[in-house]
């Protein structure tokens, strides 16, 4: 097929990362079953070598691509400026830290600070009163409901053992 | 004969007057259904107490309510948001979330309901009424009839893969490679674990599902003010009862399809283990098949959603089968029905419908009943719920993010399931910013402990024969049934163009 030159060249770095991803993991599997007995092989060699086949054949067809000038090996559709423009580098960061506090303070504390932290960063600080009042809403409707009303094991922390302890004792 | 008809009428009047537990239950299973990780089955089993407290009747209806109405929840946030409630509406938004972009999110709600209701009505009928025939499908079904199974959930792959075949199929065995991390099935050696004993039982539904969908969609949802398109925006502008009427007589008009895709959801249901996943998947690929426009599918197209919709509920009914008939439980929600029923001592086998035949019969009018119900309560609901989408992202987002993560770690209470669910939220993320379908990685994590296992028992009840998978007579009937549906297809789509191409 004749390449257009006035098309956009494709980010075909980005679209390296999933079956690079893939080969390494691949690779790793078999080496955690390389001694082991064949019923613990059988399968993962016949899928894994599958795989192995499939990314052999994407990255000839990349190879062919850069070399018909038809993309380049960047990562542009992936990351770009857009991602910390958007707040979706902090998101992800908030999100991370809801994981890592979510054990200590528990699930009302932590949504909350995650909810109005994520939703501030996500509309440039604005509206902050707004944000506030949904954020509390939705951490204190999540308590009511999940573990006051279903007893449902969430991480508890501070609030939630308060909480108890009030209801508790009438 | 017209005994058990006045038997199956007094069952029926009986079961409707409860229609006090019935109506909170449908909307208790709605909630519980449409959120990752409160599944059915993990709602029973918190409300456990509550049901063995209950006497046999209202404990059986409140469980069988709830299951159905937590099938059809999933679907909602499926279509919605994008975000399947179960693994077993995976498959919904396929085409429900597309509708739901164009603006026409009421209508797909309005689908999904009236495919679910008279998907699930029309087999709990067919399952009453065959059911000593559905019984034995179980018995019928050894390992290589199983894997003929998997693999025609997995050849939806390919259907998916129609846009690149080759990231398809990567990320398809990804999947794959990703659902067989874990012990062997029969010396227990882990397998690709990294060091983790969490992994050591296999990777976890749910956070995949979490990750896959509910993550990585709300980090993409943000670039747009809100997850319509500009059309969408305008439609929902003036939201009208005219588009619930519209989705109703949408999915109304296609009630053969409603008809032929429940049967393969009630046909899987009945085997044990297979689950909604799988039948939906097979659904969705089976209607893409045997469409006049494939190329339709994937872009909104009513038959795509209607076919995994009516499976799923489809498969509620079959899982019962097993359950009364040879006291087998088909799911994870069964299973703890059988553990009630057994608490008020209630037999199981072809004993059960003629010593107690009104609890037998019972259970499947509860289904009926509910299903009738829920087409009265929860269709006029679409418009309302459809609302949701014009929720600017900057608070949806970090909604989704923060209670679906916690759902993430319900099912095990292990905190490494909710970092799990962020590492698939982060594969997710790249596998949609570059255009490798989510959908088919989760499909992979769901059949490869699946397929493994029935591979192994294959093998090794053959000594390591590979001919085994082709030497039973229903095995062979599938694998042609398999090659068929996925030849068929690229030929109609020949035929099609060349038709096209000769009138050009």
């Amino acid at each position: 097929m004749a390449h257009d030159p006035n098309r956009a060249p494709r980010h075909l770095g980005a679209d390296l990362v999933i079956p690079i991803l893939a080969v390494v993991f691949t690779l790793y599997f078999f080496s955690t079953i390389w001694n082991s007995p064949w019923t613990a092989q059988v399968s993962a060699f016949s899928i894994g070598g599958v795989l192995l086949f499939i990314c052999l054949l994407f990255f000839i067809k990349v190879t062919g691509q850069l070399r018909r000038g038809e993309g380049r090996l960047t990562f542009t559709s992936l990351v770009n400026f857009e991602d910390i423009r958007s707040g979706r580098v902090a998101l992800i960061g908030t999100t991370i830290g809801f994981c890592v506090l979510i054990d200590t303070l528990g699930f009302t504390l932590t949504t909350f600070l995650f909810l109005w932290l994520s939703m501030a960063i996500l509309g440039a600080f604005k509206r902050l009163g707004r944000v506030t009042i949904t954020s509390a809403i939705l951490a204190f409707g999540g308590w009511a409901v999940f573990i006051l009303a279903f007893e449902t094991r969430f991480p508890r922390g501070w609030f939630e053992q308060t909480m108890q302890t009030v209801l508790s004792n009438g | 004969m017209g005994e058990t008809a006045s038997l199956l009428a007094t069952v029926f009047l009986e079961t409707i007057s409860f229609w006090w537990v019935i109506i909170p239950t449908i909307f208790l299973g709605l909630i519980v259904g449409g959120i990752p990780g409160f599944s059915a089955a993990n709602t029973i089993i918190i409300l456990m107490p509550l049901t063995l407290a209950m006497d046999l009747q209202t404990g059986l209806i409140f469980m069988v309510s709830l299951y159905c109405a937590a099938r059809m929840g999933a679907g909602i946030p499926a279509i919605l948001v994008n975000i399947p409630g179960t693994a077993g509406a995976a498959a919904t938004p396929l085409d429900g979330y597309p509708m739901t972009k164009q603006g026409r999110g009421q209508q797909a709600l309005a689908i999904s309901f009236v495919a679910s209701s008279l998907g699930g009505l029309l087999t709990t009928m067919i399952a009453l009424a065959a059911m000593p025939i559905l019984a034995r499908v179980g018995f019928y079904m050894h390992s290589v009839e199983m894997i003929v199974v998997m693999l025609f959930g997995i050849s939806l792959i390919a259907s998916i893969a129609a846009q690149d075949m080759l990231k398809g199929l990567i990320a398809g065995f990804s999947g794959l490679m990703l659902g067989a991390i874990g012990t062997d099935v029969v010396y227990a050696t882990p397998r690709g674990t990294m060091g983790f004993l969490e992994l050591y039982d296999g990777v976890p539904l749910i956070p995949a599902l979490v990750g896959l969908f509910a993550v990585s969609e709300a980090f993409i949802i943000i670039e747009k003010r809100v997850i319509l398109t500009k059309q969408g925006q305008k439609a929902m502008e003036n939201p009208s009862w005219a588009a619930t009427f519209e989705g109703v007589k949408d999915a109304l008009s296609r009630w053969t399809h409603i008809g032929w895709t429940s049967v393969i959801g009630l046909v899987i249901g009945v085997i044990p283990g297979a689950g909604a996943s799988i039948a939906s998947f097979v659904a969705y690929q089976q209607s893409r098949t045997f469409s006049k426009t494939p190329e339709k599918y994937g872009t909104g197209h009513i038959e795509g959603l209607v076919a995994p919709e009516s499976a799923n509920n489809g498969v509620t009914s079959g899982t019962l089968v097993p359950l009364l008939v040879l006291g087998i439980p088909g799911g994870a929600t069964a299973a703890i029905m059988l553990v009630v029923m057994q608490y008020h001592g209630v037999s199981f086998g072809p004993s059960l419908f003629q010593q107690e035949p009104e609890v037998g019969y019972g259970m499947f009018m509860a289904m009926a009943v509910s299903y009738l119900l829920m087409i009265l309560t929860i269709i006029p609901l679409s418009r309302y719920m459809s609302r949701v989408t014009t929720v600017p992202t900057i608070y949806l987002a970090p909604m989704i993010i923060s209670f679906t993560l916690v759902g993430a770690f319900v099912p095990r209470e292990y905190m490494f399931d909710m970092y799990l669910a962020l590492a698939f939220g982060v594969i997710g993320y790249i596998a949609r910013r570059t255009g490798y379908h989510v959908a088919a990685i989760l499909i992979g994590v769901i059949l490869g402990p699946l397929l493994e296992t029935y591979f192994l028992r294959a093998l090794k009840k053959s000594e390591g024969d590979m001919m085994v998978l082709f030497s039973s007579t229903l095995g062979n009937i599938l694998w042609v049934a398999l090659v068929v549906s996925l030849v068929l297809p690229a030929v109609l789509d020949w035929r099609r163009k060349k038709r096209e191409l000769l009138s050009s």
